[in-house]
């Protein structure tokens, strides 16, 4: 086989760095449907991320590594990927309104200012963490490439080869980003959330019941980071109960580059980091882990709402 | 752990609260301080291992490169906070609170790649300019004693009052003819030397020095330190880094539990405490409290004792 050309290494480096980047969209949504609605960053958000991809490992029949609480112990069945993927999602989902009912309500009720809920989301993941280290072990986890089935692990797009697993992540990220939007513009409630987003005592006013909704948009971004944790989980390597929060971290770079409560800012913010990072040449891979919070801080610094952000609020 | 290894780290953490409360103390939430503090631990560390000048010729590490190498991190901490802090303190709210974030990791991500930081493993064999734990102990309780000094002079100066009336209200502060930018930035800088002054210290008791130092972990924690304790008087934040350091260790005999206790603290805290342990109206109270029972010969103690003092403190109130 002759060697790829220099085209065919660029559509590969592309594909991967849109695969990636869908991913960090999708999990970037999750922080923006919060921050929409509740003007504060949910940072339990990576914590649940790898929850996700621990449900998902064990649901398809993975066994506890052998730190864990009990090592070797796996589930009596064995779940098609597909089926718990979307099983440990919806765990996850309910762990997102644990983390509100637990991290915010109390904190709402006196209407508290918003570091304080930085502090109690963030104990919210310390503890999801230590469990998930306690029951999991300290060790790395990565869900067999067997999970797809029949798929081959490479396809060719023209002379480049790529993992198939990238073709997936983009699909599924794809997929699910159509639907939530979908979901937010044309349905009774994805005008809700987005009325509650708006103004908050205004939609009260014309009732609708916030606090409903605030409920809601934890359910839908635990959901997303569960299936993100889930999707990474096929192409990396989880390296340990950490993992999330690292790349919660770096999905804030994500989230401000789109510009912070922005659905479609948070997907192109997204691909822009995925695309960012699969271009950096090997020899400067330890550097990889900058790339977004460059990009942050540059944003920050040129253009502080964001790409797609809207005005930020000034007081007067 | 002996129980004098435990006060230094103590007294470290309420150094590094300190650093955090400063930025506060006009209303800025800046996450940057484990950034200075890796930044004086490197420079400590890189010093006192690569400059055989500094060794001296006794067998313990000379005291005065100790405060050579104090002297340098706040310089090269200061110098970067300066410039940083000129940047991304136009940025407001949790804008600022995440370009802190960012600063940390970039950070982090640096030192983990520089080949003189010793990448993952970090440097290590730092010398020791003491022998044993109660000479790390004295030394801290100097220098947190200086910072607190610093900080109640700061409190009741023009400066510190500046500095209030911009945490309350940033327009206002500025309507006030109060050099709002100015002081915000010499609030970030004096954070980022006390940091790095806390990260020189840290280096020689720890006797090695890696990149995990100063994570976002790290952030959090003295962030916890702060919420916990109380952000509106020093003693908070001092209170915070002392009990929050000691609580993992107290916590050893539940294992594995003890940072799920962490977290709960750090969960549940903010909600039954808003304003953090220490207020000012409680401070105040208490102080009145002190001098009804001190002032009063000993036979009429108790008797009347609650009527004196201000009202009760209102702690479940919206800060602003």
């Amino acid at each position: 086989m002759p060697p790829p050309s220099l085209l065919d290494n660029i559509l590969q480096i592309l594909l991967n760095g849109i695969a990636s980047g869908a991913v960090y969209g999708l999990f970037a949504l999750g922080y923006t449907l919060v921050f929409s609605v509740l003007g504060v960053i949910n940072f339990a958000h990576g914590a649940v991320f790898t929850l996700g991809a621990y449900l998902t490992y064990l649901l398809i029949g993975g066994a506890v590594g052998s730190n864990g609480l009990f090592p070797g112990l796996h589930l009596p069945f064995a779940l098609p990927y597909w089926i718990a993927l979307l099983l440990a999602a919806g765990l996850t989902a309910l762990v997102g309104l644990l983390v509100e009912a637990t991290a915010f309500r109390p904190l709402r009720r006196f209407e508290a200012e918003p570091l304080l809920y930085l502090i109690t989301s963030l104990g919210a993941g310390v503890i999801l963490v230590n469990l998930m280290q306690i029951v999991m072990g300290a060790e790395g986890y990565s869900l067999p490439i067997s999970a797809l089935g029949s798929l081959p692990v490479t396809v060719r797009i023209g002379e480049a080869q790529v993992r198939t697993v990238q073709l997936v992540l983009l699909a599924v990220a794809a997929l699910v980003l159509l639907l939530l939007t979908v979901w937010l513009e044309l349905t009774r409630g994805g005008k809700a959330l987005r009325a509650v987003a708006e103004d908050a005592t205004t939609a009260r006013l014309l009732g609708i019941d916030s606090a409903a909704m605030i409920r809601l948009s934890f359910a839908i971004s635990g959901f997303l980071a569960g299936l993100s944790g889930g999707l990474v989980g096929l192409s990396l390597s989880i390296t340990g109960p950490y993992f999330g929060i690292n790349y919660g971290l770096k999905a804030l770079g994500v989230l401000v580059l789109g510009g912070l409560g922005s659905v479609p800012g948070a997907v192109l913010g997204g691909l822009i980091i995925g695309i960012a990072e699969a271009m950096v040449p090997g020899d400067w891979s330890g550097y990889r882990d900058a790339i977004a919070y460059a990009f942050l801080f540059a944003v920050l610094l040129l253009r502080p709402r964001g790409l797609l952000g809207g005005p930020q609020e000034t007081k007067v | 752990m002996s129980d004098t290894t435990l006060l230094v780290q103590m007294l470290l953490g309420a150094l590094l609260g300190l650093s955090v409360y400063l930025p506060l103390a006009c209303g800025q939430l800046s996450l940057a301080t484990p950034g200075f503090y890796a930044i004086g631990g490197t420079v400590a560390a890189l010093l006192s291992t690569r400059v055989p000048a500094l060794g001296g010729s006794q067998s313990d590490y000379p005291l005065t490169s100790v405060l050579l190498e104090m002297g340098l991190a706040a310089l090269v901490g200061g110098l970067l906070a300066l410039g940083i802090g000129l940047l991304v303190l136009r940025l407001r709210g949790i804008y600022l609170t995440i370009a802190t974030i960012a600063l940390v990791e970039i950070l982090r991500v640096v030192s983990l790649n520089l080949p003189i930081t010793g990448g993952a493993v970090g440097i290590f064999a730092i010398p020791q300019p003491f022998r044993d734990p109660t000479g790390y102990a004295l030394f801290s309780l100097v220098l947190l004693a200086l910072v607190c000094w610093f900080c109640q002079r700061l409190a009741i100066s023009r400066l510190g009052r500046a500095m209030a009336a911009i945490r309350d209200d940033e327009l206002a502060a500025a309507s006030q003819a109060i050099g709002v930018d100015r002081i915000k930035l010499l609030a970030f800088v004096l954070s980022a030397l006390v940091a790095a002054l806390t990260g020189v210290v840290a280096a020689h008791f720890l006797n090695s020095w890696n990149p995990r130092l100063g994570n976002f972990d790290a952030s959090i924690t003295t962030l916890a330190f702060v919420v916990f304790g109380g952000s509106r008087s020093w003693l908070g934040p001092v209170l915070g880094g002392l009990v929050l350091t000691a609580l993992p260790e107290l916590l050893r005999p539940v294992g594995d539990l003890r940072l799920i206790v962490f977290g709960l603290v750090i969960l549940l805290g903010p909600a039954l405490f808003p304003q953090g342990l220490i207020t000012p109206e409680r401070l105040a109270w208490s102080r009145a409290w002190l001098a009804a029972r001190l002032s009063r010969p000993l036979v009429a103690a108790g008797v009347g004792g609650e009527a004196s003092g201000p009202a009760g403190p209102s702690a479940r109130g919206p800060r602003r």
